[in-house]
């Protein structure tokens, strides 16, 4: 096995056909893994044993940072910093501080969202191995790809190859780094 | 839908010996009606008869108010040709029976408006509120005649939508004619603002003018987003209760669940919204006529019921609805939907209870308390709410089985 192979990709014809496969591929215990399908298929989770996605949690921390700044800064600017009485009301009350700290909530936690999915994705992501494969424009319209990485320890070419025959794979080939 | 698929609902109704039969709840909410009337003839001064008339003010709000959400529902459901909450909207209109009893036993709180004016809502006592400039200003729109005339009107259009929804959803049935779904979607486009100005003013006239002082543009918003929480609530339970009957057995899953669980979640922020709203705009204003409202629900044990309510009402459901795995469970879904309908029910007695005065006129109000008759109201209007559910449920099939997207919502995947 050269240094320069990226893992094995297998050519599906249905989504039935892959969503098996799938299952299949994550009982023989794989970690390093994917499917690649034009749309997607319910149940694919469960198929291929993802757990749910982390991005809440960057949501959540976003929010908090949010509504914590929020109050922090009106309280810092109104009531610490320099004190202004505005309508008879408190230096710092959280009822006027609160619809700017819903506003920060929303606005972090939209951050938080977006920047935790290009965390988790490691994006911007300019090229893949497997936009090599020269068959990749029938994945955006028909067909389904698994592909098996090199680097996962359970990884050798003859057995990832054995498993796609096995599954009725429709084309099996190698892929380059 | 294919020949065989046809002729497998061309049986009459299948039997449903599993549920309750509906003579039970009927027994059960005449006995809380009888007790409640009870309270009302034997209490021991004229305020403990006025507190058995806020009992039952209290009572037909919580029940109406969530057959009003579940009325919304059912035309949300159709204006938006909505697919996955079909098997749960023919529940829905099972639940719409329970307008005209309803209406029924609203009728004493009209007929005391004459009998006895103040008894409940002070300024249809003219004798009493002619002289007050606050009420002179407003008698066109609080006169005991518009206070009936609009209340009829309100049952009025309840009645009617709900009648129009169920006769062509049940007809469907039959005929699986897909002229029914579009009749019910002509139905909610003029049903949904029809329902949302009644529940808004019905507001006004039986919550709102309880203080007859005090006006807030935010009431009826609140009102509706209290009907629609509640209404998702007790949705949840009623599927949850029929799936473990085997009724609803592997028609309702964990994704409709998930669905229900997760406009919840929206409702929650929403009723947060709108009641911060409207607490945030007479703060900053600073009007009296409209401050004292809050202030009188600071004093007292009311200060507590209004931080339970933060807490209660938003709080602990938000955090509760962010989690997940919690949303796709039984358990947890029983839980908190059995406490969003006992914290609205606190919210109603927060709007309601503190209209009394100690002194019978405009001092403090009373201290939150519970009496036997506020659980005897609770349960006979209840009581007569789940006889015309069952009623309805014995009498006409449990899903509609031949709705055009009843595939679709079979299949619902999360």
């Amino acid at each position: 096995m050269s240094n320069n192979t990226f893992g094995l990709v297998a050519r599906f014809d249905s989504p039935a056909a892959v969503m098996h496969a799938a299952e299949e591929v994550r009982d023989a215990g794989y970690k390093h893994w994917d499917v690649i399908t034009p749309f997607p298929i319910h149940g694919m989770d469960a198929a291929m044993g993802l757990r749910r996605s982390l991005v809440p949690r960057f949501t959540l921390v976003g929010g908090i940072t949010g509504f914590t700044l929020g109050m922090l800064g009106i309280w810092y600017m109104n009531a610490f910093d320099y004190p202004l009485a505005v309508g008879g009301k408190p230096m710092f009350s959280p009822m006027f501080a609160f619809p700017v700290s819903y506003e920060l909530t929303i606005l972090l936690s939209a951050f938080g969202t977006i920047g935790g999915m290009f965390i988790l994705n490691r994006l911007p992501m300019h090229y893949h191995p497997v936009l090599k494969y020269d068959k990749i424009e029938r994945v955006t319209d028909d067909e389904f790809l698994i592909v098996v990485e090199a680097r996962d320890p359970k990884f050798t070419p003859d057995g990832a190859r054995k498993l796609f025959q096995k599954l009725g794979a429709k084309e099996i080939s190698d892929l380059e780094n | 839908m294919s020949a065989s698929h046809a002729a497998t609902v061309s049986h009459a109704p299948a039997e449903q010996p599993r549920l309750v039969n509906p003579i039970v709840p009927l027994g059960v909410g005449a006995a809380g009606i009888l007790l409640t009337l009870v309270g009302a003839f034997m209490a021991s001064s004229p305020e403990a008869t006025t507190r058995v008339g806020y009992s039952w003010l209290i009572g037909m709000t919580f029940w109406t108010g969530l057959s009003i959400g579940i009325l919304l529902l059912v035309q949300i459901h159709h204006i938006f040709d909505a697919g996955w909450s079909t098997i749960i909207r023919r529940t829905h209109e099972h639940w719409l029976a329970v307008f005209f009893p309803l209406a029924l036993l609203f009728a004493p709180l009209v007929v005391l408006v004459w009998m006895h004016p103040g008894f409940i809502w002070k300024w249809t006592d003219i004798a009493q509120v002619g002289g007050d400039i606050l009420y002179t200003k407003k008698s066109g729109f609080l006169s005991r005649g518009a206070f009936t005339g609009f209340t009829i009107a309100f049952f009025g259009v309840w009645i009617w939508l709900s009648y129009r929804l169920r006769k062509a959803s049940f007809a469907q049935d039959v005929d699986g004619s897909a002229d029914h779904t579009r009749a019910n979607r002509v139905t909610a486009a003029y049903g949904i603002p029809a329902t949302a100005l009644s529940l808004t003013f019905a507001a006004f006239y039986w919550l709102m003018s309880l203080e007859y002082h005090w006006f807030s543009t935010m009431y009826g918003v609140w009102f509706f987003a209290s009907c629609i929480r509640g209404a998702l609530a007790l949705t949840t339970l009623l599927c949850i209760y029929l799936v473990s009957r085997g009724i609803l057995a592997g028609i309702f899953r964990k994704a409709h669940l998930l669905n229900l669980g997760n406009l919840m979640l929206a409702f929650t922020v929403f009723w947060a919204y709108i009641t911060f709203s409207q607490y945030f705009l007479i703060w900053n204003a600073n009007i009296p006529e409209e401050t004292f409202w809050y202030n009188i629900r600071e004093t007292g044990n009311w200060w507590n019921v209004g931080l339970i309510l933060i807490f209660g009402h938003f709080l602990l459901p938000f955090l509760f609805f962010l989690q997940h795995p919690l949303k796709k469970k039984n358990g947890s879904m029983i839980f908190i939907c059995t406490w969003i309908l006992a914290i609205i029910l606190l919210d109603f007695f927060y709007n309601i209870l503190p209209a009394i005065k100690v002194d019978g006129a405009h001092g403090d109000p009373v201290n939150f308390h519970v009496t036997p008759w506020d659980v005897t109201a609770l349960v006979g209007i209840g009581g007569v709410c789940f006889w015309a559910f069952f009623n309805s449920y014995a009498k006409q099939r449990c899903i509609p089985v031949r709705d055009p997207r009843i595939v679709e919502s079979l299949h619902l995947h999360e």
